[in-house]
């Protein structure tokens, strides 16, 4: 039988290996990238979330960027150290039912990751309505069709289209779906580049002569749409925003708004149970760091681009109209959601390159989108396998190997959920809501990574990077403080910001209230039944994380 | 009603063989079964020259003085790996010819093995508790005998055993690794494997199937898929089934009460096929933490509760 020596040729051997099962080689941080690159997803996530930044006009778009990027990079550290002592499925669920108890662990990822997930699935489908269906209907001259994806029952129907994609992934698994990814992956940034050309050989008046040619070839205005778009705003209360402007405080309240898509690089910590050669914190640690950084540099790049050849005070003005225009503002000049690649579409008059445009870069939709509810299923899994759910949560199909019972857990509240955020728009606060409720598992993942070295010592003791210190102190607990601090300024935005910035503050917004505190409830309710049921079946749940004493 | 615990896959962690031993009173189990691949993968050098010693530990080469070697030698054994002190010419020496390190592999691990059988007995005498071992495809075939020379553990490997009023069998076989590990065997020879067993259990049950290999497509055998140099593809997020169809078809066929498996670290689960109760408690030696699970069995309603543990 082979066996190996670890150590350069020039230094003497460090280490004897023999042949043995689950011995391979690393896994390329280029793939694991490619993951974490999606789930920060510069088009999907990125342009949604960047509409909404006209709500501060002096914030510094550009300077919050950055500022959001350094900052998470803690968090990236902070869940790569994490992933280091604790390679576990279930990623959050697992770190806080072993650092902070089961209880805790239990109700704050379990709102996070399943109950909030729930939450997305419409955000997903409305996101696929204003960037693929409702634009793409529009460029092949169906105004009609493009129209109906935004009634109450295209916003439904998109939703189901969501969901039966996002059970098709996950029936097909992770090996098929990441094959699709790649290929969308690539084909996606040729889109992406394409774009970036227009906007880059083209200057603002010509924008203006396509924007205005186009607004009327498919949504039959007439005369200066550009300027009129800026002026209807005005009327709406836009008071106008400039790129050049620079104010600490106002970038600060961007932040919460750039965490709708920047806040993700960690998103596929939950299944790092399941990747050997985890325990090395460089892979995890570099391939989230480059998700999230070349999504920063390629957002300031877009960014950039639309201030030369869109003008920023259009585009913000375009967005406060379309915004505005939900909540009883004036009607914008062209009534879809200014999608910054339909309009570098419209620099080349064509409407079959247009069209082929937004198929393309839908892939960016569509290479991401199923995995929705992936680290939802594992989270499950995790809960079932520690008792607090039936066992059946966790079953697999012996034929399909498909996850049946988390998939239900998952699909039919969601499906119920999206008939709520379609036929009722009184309940649209809550889905505002999405990024904090994530935001405070993350909070509660930052306090477990703050304590670990004292409250497992032995786990800490025995990972990688107990060598690693700052002063003293251990490096997971100071970049778990930094992290904990931006997360917890964000949810403060987020929850009590005065001016209901976020359309989020709880003294504006009492369904969200209303919703999340019974999404809390049901968590504790849920865990408690299960530590009455467990202990009649003579099942102490407490025991699970319990050490046994080495001595 | 009996208490079993089980654990496996413990690749040479002495402190998850500590906990696996105290177990028996920290979760008041009667009977204690051992999965498969008790033995570790890695030998540590720990260098001995110019009046002190070096080893490289996570990358990094450290001088060690002589007082600190023990505890070195704890930490090197606490992730599953034997630390062994050595001269430089001795390390060039296994360095440069495969044999002797081979024979060094199978001295260390023995010498490991062994060992862990005193710590049992020690801890165990006189308790009532009765602890099973059956090596698994990473362990050397020299290990059974070892372990059929200890005063208080109980070889499983292929035989019946019989504890209040419940029969096991065992075997750490399994199907064909891209590793061609120890006890590997088509699909066809592990059928016979187990159905030689299988065929002497008379009431399936109040039996328990002690298979290290884990069955296929069963959710318990999802393990992160590589290319044929051995190297993870997708990230590692991309998972096969690489369990055994002997094994699935043994269990689909003779439903016994409880099949316990192990092999695949990543895939911890339980799940019923059939009747039956199959669980894969996981691996998570590295940590030096004891991933195991706690099983009543009950004469009458055979499983009266089952708990995965992180000890």
């Amino acid at each position: 039988m082979a066996d190996t020596t670890l150590g350069s040729a020039a230094a003497r051997p460090a280490l004897f290996l023999r042949n043995a099962t689950g011995l391979v080689k690393a896994w390329s941080t280029f793939d694991a990238f490619v993951y974490s690159f999606w789930s920060v997803n510069l088009i999907t996530l990125g342009l949604y979330g960047m509409s909404f930044v006209y709500t501060v006009p002096d914030g510094q778009a550009l300077a919050a960027i950055l500022i959001f990027g350094v900052l998470t990079t803690f968090l990236v550290v902070t869940y790569a150290m994490l992933v280091s002592v604790m390679p576990r499925t279930g990623g959050d669920y697992a770190w806080q039912s072993r650092v902070l108890g089961g209880a805790l662990g239990f109700v704050l990822s379990i709102t996070g990751w399943w109950f909030t997930l729930f939450l997305w699935a419409p955000i997903y489908a409305n996101i696929l309505v204003v960037q693929f269906f409702s634009p793409l209907a529009y460029t092949l001259g169906a105004s009609g069709f493009a129209t109906w994806w935004a009634t109450q029952t295209g916003i439904f129907v998109s939703c189901l289209i969501v969901l039966a994609f996002v059970s098709v992934v996950v029936t097909m698994g992770m090996e098929t779906y990441a094959r699709i990814q790649k290929i969308c992956f690539w084909i996606g940034l040729v889109g992406l580049g394409v774009v970036i050309v227009l906007l880059l050989v083209n200057d603002q008046s010509s924008f203006q002569t396509a924007f205005n040619r186009e607004a009327s070839s498919l949504f039959g205005t007439t005369g200066n749409a550009y300027q009129a778009t800026i002026d209807t705003a005005t009327k709406g209360g836009f008071g106008g925003s400039s790129f050049g402007t620079f104010a600490f405080g106002p970038i600060l309240l961007l932040l919460p708004w750039l965490a709708f898509y920047l806040l993700w690089p960690n998103w596929g910590a939950t299944l790092y149970g399941e990747v050997r050669g985890a325990k090395d914190i460089r892979k995890p640690f570099w391939s989230m760091f480059w998700g999230l950084w070349v999504t920063v540099a390629l957002v300031a790049v877009v960014v950039l681009l639309m201030v030369k050849t869109f003008g920023w005070n259009f585009y913000q003005a375009a967005n406060s109209l379309y915004w505005g225009s939900l909540f009883g503002g004036p009607a914008p000049v062209i009534p879809t959601w200014p999608y910054p690649v339909m309009f570098a579409g419209w620099l080349v008059d064509s409407h079959l390159f247009q069209a082929a445009l937004i198929i393309v870069m839908g892939l960016w939709f569509f290479g991401w989108a199923g995995t929705l509810f992936l680290s939802s299923t594992r989270v499950i899994f995790a809960a079932a396998f520690d008792r607090v759910l039936p066992a059946w949560a966790a079953n697999i199909s012996a034929k399909r190997r498909v996850p049946y019972g988390s998939l239900v857990l998952m699909i039919v509240p969601s499906i119920v959920i999206s008939a709520i955020y379609a036929y009722r728009p009184s309940f649209t606060s809550v889905f505002l809501d999405a990024t904090a409720v994530l935001a405070l598992t993350f909070f509660a993942t930052c306090v477990a990574a703050i304590i670990l070295p004292w409250r497992r010592k032995d786990l800490y003791d025995a990972s990688p990077i107990a060598q690693y210190k700052l002063g003293g102190l251990p490096v997971i607990s100071v970049v778990g403080a930094i992290s904990g601090i931006f997360l917890l300024f964000m949810l403060y935005e987020w929850f009590f910001n005065s001016t209901n910035l976020y359309g989020t503050s709880f003294q504006a917004t009492t369904n969200s209230v209303i919703y999340f505190a019974a999404t809390y409830v049901v968590a504790i309710a849920i865990y408690v039944a299960a530590r009455v049921v467990r202990n009649r079946q003579g099942i102490d749940l407490r025991r699970i994380h319990h050490e046994i004493p080495v001595e | 009603m009996p208490k079993v615990f089980f654990a496996t896959d413990l690749h040479g962690s002495e402190v998850c063989w500590k906990k696996f031993l105290n177990a028996a009173g920290f979760y008041g189990a009667d009977v204690l079964i051992c999965g498969g691949d008790m033995t570790g993968k890695a030998i540590v050098p720990i260098v001995s020259e110019n009046g002190h010693y070096t080893v490289t530990l996570g990358g990094e080469q450290q001088a060690v003085p002589a007082e600190q070697v023990t505890e070195v030698e704890s930490n090197i054994r606490r992730r599953g790996y034997y630390p062994l002190q050595m001269s430089v010419e001795r390390l060039h020496e296994l360095d440069q010819d495969p044999a002797k390190r081979a024979a060094c592999f199978q001295e260390v691990m023995l010498e490991g093995v062994d060992r862990w059988m005193k710590m049992a007995a020690e801890k165990l005498r006189g308790t009532g508790v009765r602890i099973f071992v059956s090596p698994g495809n990473d362990d050397e075939m020299e290990v059974d005998d070892v372990i059929r020379r200890a005063e208080l553990v109980e070889l499983g490997e292929g035989r019946v055993v019989e504890f209040d009023g419940f029969s096991m069998i065992s075997t750490g076989w399994s199907n064909p690794t891209p590793w061609k590990t120890h006890r590997e065997e088509s699909e066809d020879e592990l059928v016979k494997r187990i159905d030689a067993m299988a065929s002497q259990v008379a009431d399936p049950s109040h039996a328990i199937f002690n298979l290290h290999c884990p069955p296929f497509k069963s959710g318990l055998d999802e393990a992160p898929a590589i290319d044929a140099d051995l190297k993870l593809l997708h990230g590692g997020r991309a998972l096969r089934p690489v369990g055994s169809t002997a094994v699935r078809e043994a269990i689909e066929r003779r439903q016994p009460l409880l099949s316990l498996h192990g092999h695949i670290h990543e895939s911890k689960g339980a799940v019923k096929i059939g009747k039956t109760l199959s669980i894969n408690p996981g691996s998570a030696y590295e940590e030096g933490m004891l991933m195991g699970a706690i099983i009543q069995l009950d004469p009458k309603k055979g499983i009266k509760s089952y708990q995965l543990v992180n000890g």
